[in-house]
């Protein structure tokens, strides 16, 4: 549970989002524009000919997968008469593209939206979780809901941190439900409003797009891959940070499909933070940013059952953007909040002790620190031998990486295993001792009877590796729901979830043996513990 | 540039740091040179010759202090030119002066000692001196300064080379236009920073194989199978490490072996070169192979670099499942594990697989 701290009490610096939209954009736009005229300049491969083209090959070549024939036209044509263009010309007509893109990614924050969620009940997640009940059944829910989802950590440094500077959460990626779960814990914290981007695929379910369009979320349309609009997005990102608005990116990118805890981060976005604080220093304004690692723990995953296949399937580079799974089924969201509002502490929202762009620590009030615990000026990272900011981007690009790496490391220990993440793993170790191999595919193709485990085992099983966990907090640790628990109840517990969720069974129970059902289902929910080694290799060690 | 940024800072007024300032300050550069040890400054200062390296007769561009803070004032790229054992104690002294804009560079071509004091860090593992440094210090500039470059070769004038090796350009790119000296001292630059932190750590335990081998009386061919070998067993878990394949056939691992692996000199041959790898303590990993060889029981044998080096590089291969027969052997007949002439026989026996 969040502490008692009142809600609401953080500015919400998105409400002067609107207004500040124009001039956002217009700055956008011309960075980019400068940077790429400039580079144009330079060297031939960056001529404004190759910038447009390569949008124009791009475009052509995702219109023509997806069978859009009536839009391909369009960039054909502009192709074409690229080779008759004057200079100037061509400088306009990226111009028109870069302002094209520059509004497609732009978010928009309706206070008004804002107000009527947050008034009506202290959750954006309510109204999305109860929105076809009545206003008194939302209600009834909400107050439930909150006590389902949980939200704990260093509240109050990352309070502080937001008081002194801008915020950038980044949460690990399970489910299309983070963006609304880690809505509802910042409200739930004390914390302020966040913008973020999300795929355009969300958006096409209305429902949800609703609420995204008009609450400060700018869109990312992962199909494409040219340059030049990832220069849009990220400029869009920085322009953002430097102008105090508090961000959230997904540094795992998109959802993780194994459920592994994220350890492999895309770095695009997160590198707009030292981007951005290098900007402000410039500008003379010391304004901090700060990085917070926070992670969304859930006792069950909504869209599990697609994510595991289609990781195991190893289909996961050519269906990047899945729009067929469980989400985009309203019914199934429905039910999954349903089923989620049975269980008390569903969901757990751990953030993390903020770190500098650099991946350095901070005291409780904000300072950053180096590893030997002294309190350090971050902005001496971007200086040069005279005290002076200076411009590197392969610097800063290995800045990014470092906070990368202190991310990836820390996303470990905040995480909290639910009984259904304890149970999988002592059931996948059980089934894979008996089959004398942890190959998933292996496993997969096993009988049946040797997919059995005594109800016994598991109780031994659980109660040696939540002994693990608590001697290794840097792992993780389970929910505190659970501390004080017999091992019996949390079997129970995870039983309880890992049978009657999800459309297949996982788990069965005959007589005194558990029955594992769905061998990837247990995999993914076991995958949460991946990082904890087996045993044996840690007796070994 | 300014002042500052035309400086460099040197750690250390051992053999290397000594010929490092006077190679650079003679190259027309502005050195400073921090020891904590007073008399030394005070000697320098007086008699511009420091007792560590006392033929080279140190120009006036080099600046001595016992003051860290002048030497963060004054310089914008630091060279940490220590021993391994007190890589991890100046790192940390360095910290309380530098900040984030600092480049430092280390000349340590060991691993450090690992400290138990440390939560994460398991006591009896070692660690690549650019991580010790990096908890020591604030920036997150850092480099390796590696290669087979002797202070009393550069104090002649020979030439010599190293590779600076970094993730960042700026640490590579102001280490070169700092450091570069030629016709003395000319330096390369590289991203692969694991890989010439380990190849020169392994260097020094593959010399004790050499010496082991010359103890046992093996010719220039077998030796030269040992050398090779090792070359191509150090490859593989360099890149299992995260190193790049090249590195460890270049100045960092073929370069320092063959430095490194080359008997002392005998007293009569050359006084000052006899001197000099004492000071160094050069000569120290080959004189254990060959004490090994000989049987005689060698004090501190584990505890010297070389054998520190590969006690833990085979902990490291065990962990990266890399196969390296002729680091085990090291490490077997250092353990007591098994006898020389038995470390011998398995080499030859060694399967040859293709490659």
């Amino acid at each position: 549970m969040a502490d008692a701290r009142p809600l609401f009490e953080a500015e919400n610096r998105l409400d002067h989002f609107n207004q500040d939209r124009g001039r956002l954009l217009a700055e956008v736009e011309r960075r980019v524009m400068d940077r790429r005229i400039a580079a144009a300049k330079l060297e031939a491969e960056s001529s404004l000919e190759y910038v447009i083209n390569d949008v124009c090959f791009a475009e052509t070549k995702r219109l023509e997968k997806g069978g859009d024939a009536a839009h391909v036209e369009r960039w054909r044509d502009l192709s074409r008469r690229l080779l008759a263009m004057s200079e100037p010309e061509k400088e306009a007509e990226l111009r028109a593209l870069v302002a094209y893109y520059c509004r497609d990614v732009v978010g928009n924050f309706n206070p008004k939206v804002y107000r009527f969620i947050t008034g009506l009940a202290p959750s954006l997640l309510g109204f999305v979780f109860s929105p076809i009940a009545s206003v008194r059944d939302g209600m009834r829910a909400l107050a439930q809901l909150e006590e389902r989802i949980s939200v704990d950590g260093e509240l109050d440094v990352v309070r502080a941190c937001a008081r002194r500077g801008t915020l950038v959460v980044t949460p690990t990626h399970s489910s299309n439900m983070d963006s609304p779960v880690i809505g509802f814990g910042l409200l739930a914290a004390g914390l302020p409003t966040v913008t973020y981007g999300a795929g355009k695929n969300l958006f096409t379910n209305p429902f949800i797009s609703f609420f995204m369009r008009n609450l400060g979320a700018y869109r990312v349309d992962r199909r494409l891959r040219f340059e030049l609009y990832k220069d849009v997005l990220k400029e869009y990102s920085t322009v953002l940070l430097e102008n105090g608005y508090h961000s959230l990116f997904f540094p795992g990118g998109t959802r993780c499909r194994s459920n592994v805890v994220d350890k492999n981060l895309k770095l695009g976005l997160l590198g707009t933070t030292v981007t951005a604080y290098r900007n402000n220093l410039r500008r003379g304004e010391h304004d901090r940013i700060y990085v917070v690692p926070v992670t969304i723990n859930y006792r069950l995953v909504l869209e599990a059952e697609t994510l595991i296949e289609d990781y195991l399937a190893e289909t996961g580079k050519n269906r990047y953007i899945i729009t067929d799974d469980e989400f985009s089924r309203i019914g199934r969201i429905l039910e999954f909040v349903r089923k989620m509002l049975v269980h008390e502490g569903s969901v757990m929202v751990r953030f993390g002790r903020p770190m500098d762009p650099f991946g350095n620590d901070v005291t409780d009030e904000g300072d950053s620190v180096d590893r030997a615990g002294r309190v350090i000026d971050p902005a001496s990272f971007l200086r040069g031998a005279d005290g002076e900011i200076t411009d590197d981007d392969q610097r800063d690009g290995e800045y990014t990486r470092a906070l990368g790496r202190r991310l990836a490391a820390a996303y470990p220990r905040l995480t909290v295993f639910h009984a259904t993440h304890l149970g999988a793993r002592v059931l996948y170790d059980a089934i894979a001792a008996q089959n004398g191999t942890r190959d998933v595919y292996r496993l997969m193709r096993s009988p049946k009877s040797r997919l059995a485990v005594p109800i016994s085992a598991v109780l031994e099983g659980l109660g040696a590796l939540r002994a693990r966990l608590l001697g290794n907090p840097g792992w993780g640790s389970e929910h505190p729901r659970l501390s004080g628990q017999e091992d019996q109840a949390v079997f129970e517990d995870a039983f309880r979830g890992l049978s009657t969720y999800h459309t297949r069974r996982a788990v069965a129970r005959e007589s005194e043996m558990v029955h594992v059902d769905d061998v990837q289902l247990i995999y993914y929910y076991q995958n949460r513990l991946a990082h904890v080694p087996p045993v044996s290799a840690a007796e070994a060690s | 540039m300014s002042r500052r940024a035309d400086t460099v800072g040197v750690v250390g007024a051992g053999p290397f740091g000594t010929a490092l300032a006077s190679v650079v300050a003679g190259a027309g550069r502005r050195v400073v040179l921090w020891s904590r040890d007073a008399q030394v400054v005070e000697q320098i200062r007086r008699d511009r010759v420091c007792p560590r390296l006392p033929q080279v007769k140190l120009p006036a561009a080099v600046e001595v202090t016992t003051d860290p803070k002048v030497l963060a004032r004054e310089a914008h790229l630091v060279v940490l030119a220590v021993a391994s054992t007190d890589a991890r104690a100046r790192a940390r002294e360095l910290g309380a002066v530098l900040d984030g804009s600092h480049l430092v560079v280390h000349a340590v071509g060991a691993l450090a000692r690992g400290e138990g004091a440390q939560a994460d860090v398991d006591a009896t593992t070692d660690e690549r001196v650019s991580e010790v440094v990096a908890q020591g210090v604030p920036t997150l500039r850092i480099g390796v300064l590696a290669g087979p470059a002797l202070p009393t070769e550069m104090a002649r004038g020979q030439f010599s080379s190293m590779v600076v090796a970094s993730a960042f350009d700026d640490v590579i790119r102001e280490t070169r236009r700092l450091i570069n000296a030629p016709p003395v001292l000319r330096v390369y630059g590289s991203h692969d920073l694991i890989g010439v932190e380990l190849a020169s750590a392994m260097a020094g335990a593959y010399t004790i194989a050499l010496g082991l081998g010359d103890g046992l009386g093996l010719g220039p061919g077998p030796r030269a199978v040992l050398i090779t070998r090792a070359i191509a067993e150090a490859r593989r878990l360099g890149e299992a490490a995260g190193g790049d394949l090249k590195t460890f056939s270049g100045l960092a691992g073929l370069g320092n072996l063959l430095v490194r692996g080359v008997p002392p000199s005998a007293p009569d041959e050359d006084p000052e070169r006899v001197a000099d790898e004492r000071r160094r303590g050069q000569g120290a990993e080959y004189a254990i192979g060959l004490a090994l060889a000989r049987g005689t029981l060698v004090e501190d044998a584990l505890t010297s670099e070389g054998a520190r080096a590969a006690l833990a590089v085979e902990r490291l291969a065990r962990r990266l499942k890399v196969r390296m027969p002729m680091l085990d052997m090291i490490a077997a007949v250092l353990n007591g594990r098994l006898q020389p002439k038995e470390a011998a026989r398995a080499a030859a026996d060694t399967v040859a697989a293709e490659e």
